[in-house]
């Protein structure tokens, strides 16, 4: 009797989780499937299943007016060198953060932190200003720098309060030796620190590659723009034509669904980290 | 004994010397130390302070004046008082609180999700998998692809025909009540798996000793839920109203953008969308900015309420 009440409970947990599962399931799949219909298939009947997946002309017709290769590699090119950016800015000042006694240091921990609660938008306006009289506008380094500067804030959080967790000892040793700041670098901190510069990474670039404000501000001509900016501006232009569209979101859906699928383990424990502490 | 006393002398007076340099090397460490730590602090301050603060502080400036990007003319208070005498304000402000309202809803789904994942069923880390999808996709997609779903002729309204609720069949996105409704459907849809991770992992954090002491004391499965398991996750949670009210205030955008553009009328809009179009659409650059300081005072404040509440928690 027993028995079959637990049974039946995890049954009934089962049927609930999979409704959720549907319900979390079905936009993409509606994707999927509709990016192999024809428009007029689409049209007559959104609901049912494609004929068949041999109708790839969507996928043609994307992958011409689109350049996905194109605007994946802006996309990938602009991240890296924002992370980089922001990596060679956040460590050094984070270490001397935790690291170094010197004055005024609660003062300019405070400033850092304090700077995470300001909204872009705020000041994108005036940004947008400078960078039009630097001429950068529609340039990558627009969307760099400013993708840069806006993670230092969280970058430096977390790292600080990671790297007060350093041995002095170690560091004392490293210093005794002869060391010298670069090395010190290379050799101690960044080799340390390295679950903590993965995990800030993984939260920067996902949020990078969700951006829409600071790359539709900054890049106008198609040929610059980032893929979300492009599946908003461009895309949004054959919202006519239904399949042709959704075909456009599964595209530039691919590449972070294939990195999640094999970064699975890392991204879900670097997401967190926040979480629990 | 004379030679011992020699040998005394030159001890204490190679000590000394040894303290004295040791006092000059100390000074000289030190002052490489404060020298270092700027220099190591210097690109991430001048980054922000170029990119964040100064611009901040000109947004402020020009928050008083009418500025097309070229020429500033001082207008004193007029842009704010026209924020909130024209009535927008509010409506703006209504829509933010909407979608506030909209939170308690997706926390509570993402728990009894998380609850009964905990259960560990058979297929639990499948279905984890399964809600983390819509997470991966960016806003943007999730916005297309809610306002097809939504369309006149969309798989929504076919499938009410289709059941015979025909009735029910409407144009979702053209009006302000429904409107919302594909926006907050939205907005929990791409939520539901960061709320489940959070609180999975909040959950796996308490010790299942503590689980299975209740369970023999006797506690049934709904007094272990709130007594125990619920008020362990306290620190998951407000994490996760923390982030989330922070994105209501400035992170709707990219949704907004791609689903209502803010519409019908203004209906839609929130306090940051409103911005981006007075400041791009209309070239309203002193209007927006006075918006743009609204807006940061207000995510100012709920920040420091959220400070505070955390403080009163730690106390507790």
């Amino acid at each position: 009797m027993r028995k079959s009440i637990a049974l039946l409970t995890r049954g009934v947990i089962i049927g609930i989780l999979a409704i959720f599962a549907a319900a979390a399931i079905y936009p993409v799949l509606f994707m999927l499937l509709s990016s192999f219909k024809t428009s007029v298939q689409y049209t007559n009947d959104p609901l049912s299943l494609p004929p068949g997946f041999s109708y790839i002309q969507n996928f043609v017709a994307m992958y011409n007016d689109f350049n996905l290769p194109g605007l994946l590699l802006n996309t990938v090119t602009y991240i890296a060198l924002a992370a980089f950016v922001s990596l060679a800015v956040s460590i050094p000042a984070s270490y001397a953060l935790a690291k170094l006694r010197f004055p005024l240091r609660n003062l300019f921990f405070l400033f850092i932190i304090a700077s995470m609660v300001i909204p872009a938008i705020t000041f994108i306006i005036p940004d947008y200003v400078l960078m039009s009289n630097l001429n950068l506008v529609d340039t990558l380094w627009s969307v760099v720098l400013l993708w840069a500067a806006t993670s230092v804030p969280g970058s430096v959080f977390l790292l600080t309060s990671l790297m007060r967790g350093l041995p002095d000892e170690i560091l004392e040793a490293t210093r005794v030796d002869g060391a010298n700041y670069l090395q010190l670098m290379l050799r101690i901190i960044i080799p340390i620190s390295t679950p903590g510069i993965i995990t800030i990474t993984i939260f920067n670039v996902t949020a990078w590659w969700n951006d829409l404000l600071i790359p539709l501000v900054f890049l106008q001509s198609d040929a610059n723009k980032t893929l979300t900016v492009a599946v908003a501006t461009i895309v949004g232009r054959f919202n006519t034509d239904y399949p042709l569209l959704l075909t456009g979101l599964l595209m530039a859906s691919l590449p972070p669904i294939l990195i999640y699928v094999f970064l699975q383990r890392y991204i879900r424990r670097g997401l967190v980290i926040g979480a629990i502490k | 004994m004379n030679a011992l006393k020699e040998t005394e002398q030159v001890g204490v007076r190679t000590a000394s010397v040894k303290v004295v340099t040791s006092r000059t090397s100390r000074m000289t460490l030190r002052r490489k130390e404060i020298l270092t730590a700027f220099l190591s602090l210097l690109p991430a301050f001048f980054l922000i302070a170029a990119l964040m603060w100064y611009p901040l502080a000109t947004a402020v400036y020009h928050s008083f004046t009418q500025w097309d990007g070229l020429n500033t003319t001082w207008i004193g208070l007029r842009n704010y008082i026209d924020i909130f005498t024209s009535g927008q304000l509010w409506l703006l402000l209504r829509n933010n609180f909407i979608f506030l309202l909209s939170i308690p809803g997706i926390l509570i789904i993402s728990l009894i999700v998380s609850v009964l994942l905990f259960e560990e069923v058979p297929g639990w880390k499948f279905f984890r998998s399964v809600y983390y999808l819509p997470t991966i996709l960016s806003a943007v997609v999730v916005g297309f692809l809610m306002q097809a779903l939504f369309s006149s002729e969309g798989a929504v309204n076919e499938a009410l025909k289709a059941i015979g609720l025909g009735a029910l069949a409407q144009p979702w996105i053209n009006a302000a009540p429904t409107a919302f409704l594909v926006l907050i459907l939205a907005f929990y849809w791409q939520t539901l798996g960061q709320g489940v991770l959070i609180f999975l992992s909040g959950l796996s954090a308490i010790s299942t000793e503590l689980i299975e002491a209740a369970r023999i004391d006797g506690a049934s499965w709904w007094q272990r839920l709130f007594r125990v398991i619920f008020p362990l996750l306290a620190p998951a949670i407000s994490y996760f109203m923390v982030t989330n009210i922070i994105y209501i205030f400035i992170g709707l955008f990219a949704l907004v953008y791609s689903i209502t553009r803010g519409g019908p009328g203004y209906e839609t809009t929130p306090i940051d969308y409103m911005i981006y179009i007075k400041a791009f659409e209309a070239g309203d650059l002193g209007y927006a900015s006075a918006l743009s300081v609204i807006l940061l005072i207000l995510v100012s404040a709920v920040c420091w309420l959220q400070v505070k509440a955390l403080d009163t928690m730690a106390a507790d």
